[in-house]
């Protein structure tokens, strides 16, 4: 399976359910995840849930201008995204960069293990 | 453990940059066969296609300057993910660059890393 297109697919789910169903991210990650979001660190599915479904807006919409992604080894995935986060209400959209460090799953599909996600400002 | 993460993640990217900005060949030090680059969306593989396309570049001089650090275990027998932005000013040029880039670091000997994994971005707009 072509890891390209396996990256863009996983991609695109996560964005999608943190723009609709965000506590549905709870199944993207385990009790080992890390998540690194502005600096603020943060340890374990439950916690990184209740951090991600407590961010300061309602609804917002990620656009994803790149992804990059390679082989980390021991069939982990590290994946490189940067695009746009349009919040309800806001004129100017938002620019961010996110990296995620996918492992496999037993059933075939991936989590994230490692999780780092910073704005870019002007 | 976690701040000695992040102590690593700073020593080893103030080392990269300083060698990218002062001595650009030996960065082909902190590659191995293994490694792998994408530049700008251009895959490379090997320290001798990474080097070969660092030194190559379209400047000769440039600065980066970093703004933010995050590292990670990465849980590969020592790893560590470093996500790196900031900007890069090259000379003559008036406006700095933003960049983003993004390091799997995995270690040699004890206290030595070597870049597996780097992905690097501009930041437009």
């Amino acid at each position: 399976m072509d890891p390209d297109a396996v990256a863009k697919a996983f991609v695109e789910h996560y964005y999608a359910t943190f723009d609709s169903n965000r506590p549905g991210l709870a199944n993207l990650y385990q009790d080992g995840s890390m998540l690194t979001f502005e600096g603020q660190k943060i340890q374990g599915a439950q916690s990184i849930v209740a951090k991600l479904t407590s961010l300061p807006f309602q609804q917002c919409q990620h656009n994803i201008t790149t992804v990059d992604c390679q082989p980390s080894g021991a069939g982990g995935m590290l994946v490189f995204v940067s695009g746009t986060l349009q919040l309800s209400g806001e004129q100017h959209a938002l620019k961010f960069s996110q990296m995620f460090h996918l492992m496999p799953t037993q059933q075939g599909s991936f989590y994230v293990l490692n999780d780092i996600f910073r704005l870019n400002y002007a | 453990m976690e701040e000695q993460i992040d102590l690593v993640g700073k020593a080893f990217t103030d080392h990269y940059y300083h060698l990218f900005d002062n001595d650009r060949p030996a960065l082909s030090s902190l590659y191995r066969p293994s490694s792998m680059l994408t530049f700008e969306g251009q895959k490379i593989l090997g320290v001798e296609d990474i080097t070969a396309k660092l030194t190559s570049l379209p400047f000769d001089q440039c600065q980066h300057v970093i703004s933010t650090t995050d590292s990670q275990p990465s849980t590969f027998a020592g790893g560590i993910v470093v996500f790196v932005s900031g900007s890069l000013q090259l000379p003559g040029e008036e406006h700095h660059l933003r960049f983003s880039q993004m390091f799997h670091l995995v270690p040699i000997v004890e206290g030595n890393f070597f870049v597996q994994n780097d992905i690097f971005r501009l930041n437009y707009g």
